[in-house]
């Protein structure tokens, strides 16, 4: 679809980006104590790696991304699909959701940590909620999204329930809950490693911040590329099937 | 044609009578009559069409005979039996363009309904397949919706009504969404389908000539609260053809039928 081209022009960038990188730090016209080169960060990147305390955090944020994801999901599926399937729950609820989800989430940090302390249960319920708005929204989107012509078919075809549930909903919906899927991935590890960097004795988020405050820019640096490069891959694969059901989304 | 499925057909397969019917819709400011005490006999295998102006419940009369929508008096059987709910052994129905599902491909579109009844997969690829070929599309089961024409889609809408091989097609506007060309291939398409099949077909559809092209007898209907104010014999014979638009007979019979829909408009 896209001409090679385009996609040569984007790797173009992408390097160039590094080379500057690598030539502000090595001449000098950047501070290399500010800006370690891009070599240098990445070698320390290979390095941390092999790190059993890096590993170690980096299953700790895994566990906590993933659990608060795990339960923000399936819950925000539930309240959207309640919330579109009723015309006056619909009307009372949507204008307070996006009341809800105009606030920047960071602001009610310290209260996860009082209510919580500080630890898995913090992080959990901090990314939870980071997400749950998004998912919420984006159900609600996806169930108007459904044709009331499918749905009608379904039914003068004897399906039941469970039949449209899964024959007609699900695949209606497919497109626009891996989108949702994406995006909210996108809140749910901001807000896990925020509360990591905010206050956490463990995480990958407590490492990067632990490693600036030291000034550690060389171990700083390769914990951006490396929260970067785990993003951008969950962030691809998730789009990569997207655009397999693109054609029915509407 | 061999027959698409082994279903043991109630006598007499494919009549409709639709007696005293009547339907109100209920809102919070007032009730609204949609449908008055309308009666109709359909004979097996006859191709009736419903018009009339925007809102005189002709898609809604449709949808209570596909059981999809209850009256609120009266009573409508098919094949000798009370509709109350769809039954898809007895009615096969098509809407407009946008009813197939695109997550599907054509020959999926058409099994869905096979697929419901957890229908063998090999039964259910021979029935669509025999289906496809039908309507004119074989070879082009295993496209996509978005792959194919306008005109193509809503072939692939009436093989999903036939393959479960009901007595009666009942079709809602199938073609508004078409070209005037597609449209008028579509007709002849239909006629071709509906003289191999012997279906009984209830087709509603905006077109004045569309509906005495299509018809045996053409219904009208007056606006809310509907009513049948005319029931027309069509006598051109079969089959029709594209000189007949340009004929007397044909100008006489839709010249009678726009009277009655001027008069409400």
């Amino acid at each position: 679809m896209q001409g090679l081209g385009v996609k040569a022009a984007r790797i173009a960038i992408v390097v160039a980006l590094f080379a500057i990188w690598e030539i502000l730090s090595r001449t000098g016209i950047v501070n290399p104590r500010l800006l370690p080169s891009a070599s240098d960060t990445l070698s320390m990147l290979g390095d941390l790696l092999q790190r059993a305390s890096v590993r170690k955090d980096l299953v700790v944020t895994a566990t906590e991304v993933l659990t608060a994801f795990a339960l923000a999901v399936p819950f925000g599926v539930l309240i959207g699909f309640l919330i579109a399937e009723n015309r006056y729950f619909a009307d009372v609820a949507k204008p307070l959701l996006f009341f809800a989800f105009s606030i920047p989430k960071s602001i009610f940090l310290p209260m996860f940590i009082l209510v919580f302390g500080v630890g898995f249960a913090q992080k959990v319920g901090f990314g939870f909620f980071s997400t749950i708005f998004i998912v919420i929204m984006s159900t609600t989107t996806a169930v108007e999204s459904v044709k009331v012509e499918h749905l009608t078919i379904a039914r003068s075809y004897g399906a039941t329930q469970m039949q449209t549930a899964f024959r007609v909903y699900l695949p209606s919906m497919l497109p626009v809950l891996l989108e949702a899927l994406r995006i909210s991935m996108i809140f749910n590890l901001t807000g896990v490693i925020l509360a990591e960097m905010y206050a956490s004795r463990d995480g990958i988020g407590h490492q990067i911040a632990t490693w600036g405050e030291n000034f550690q820019m060389k171990q700083l640096l390769a914990g951006v590329v490396m929260i970067a490069v785990i993003a951008i891959t969950f962030n691809e694969l998730v789009r990569w099937v997207e655009t397999r059901c693109s054609h029915w989304r509407t | 044609m061999q027959p698409l499925a082994n279903i043991t057909p109630l006598k007499p397969a494919g009549a409709i009578e639709v007696r005293n019917v009547g339907q109100i819709f209920k809102t919070t400011s007032q009730d609204v009559v949609a449908l008055q005490d309308v009666s109709l006999d359909v004979k097996p295998g006859r191709f009736v069409v419903l018009v009339g102006p925007s809102g005189c419940g002709k898609s809604t009369l449709l949808m209570m005979m596909a059981g999809l929508r209850q009256q609120t008096s009266g009573t409508i059987t098919i094949s000798g039996a009370p509709i109350l709910e769809p039954d898809p052994n007895r009615v096969g129905v098509v809407f407009q363009e946008a009813s197939l599902f695109p997550w599907l491909t054509a020959e999926e579109n058409v099994e869905f309904p096979l697929a419901l009844r957890r229908v063998s997969k090999d039964e259910r690829r021979a029935k669509a397949q025999d289906a496809l070929k039908l309507v004119g599309l074989e070879g082009f089961g295993k496209r996509h919706p978005h792959e194919l024409s306008g005109g193509m889609k809503q072939r692939v809408s009436i093989a999903r009504g036939l393959v479960q091989d009901p007595p009666v097609l009942l079709m809602d506007e199938p073609f508004a969404a078409l070209d005037e060309q597609t449209r008028m291939t579509m007709g002849d398409e239909l006629l071709r389908i509906w003289a191999a099949t012997g279906k009984t077909v209830v087709f509603v559809t905006h077109s004045l000539t569309e509906a005495v092209y299509l018809a045996d007898e053409v219904i009208v209907m007056s606006p809310r609260p509907g009513r049948i104010v005319d029931h027309l014999q069509v006598s051109l014979p079969r089959p029709r053809t594209y000189e007949m638009l340009s004929g007397d007979a044909f100008g006489r019979m839709r010249d009678r039928i726009w009277q009655h829909i001027r008069k409400s408009a």
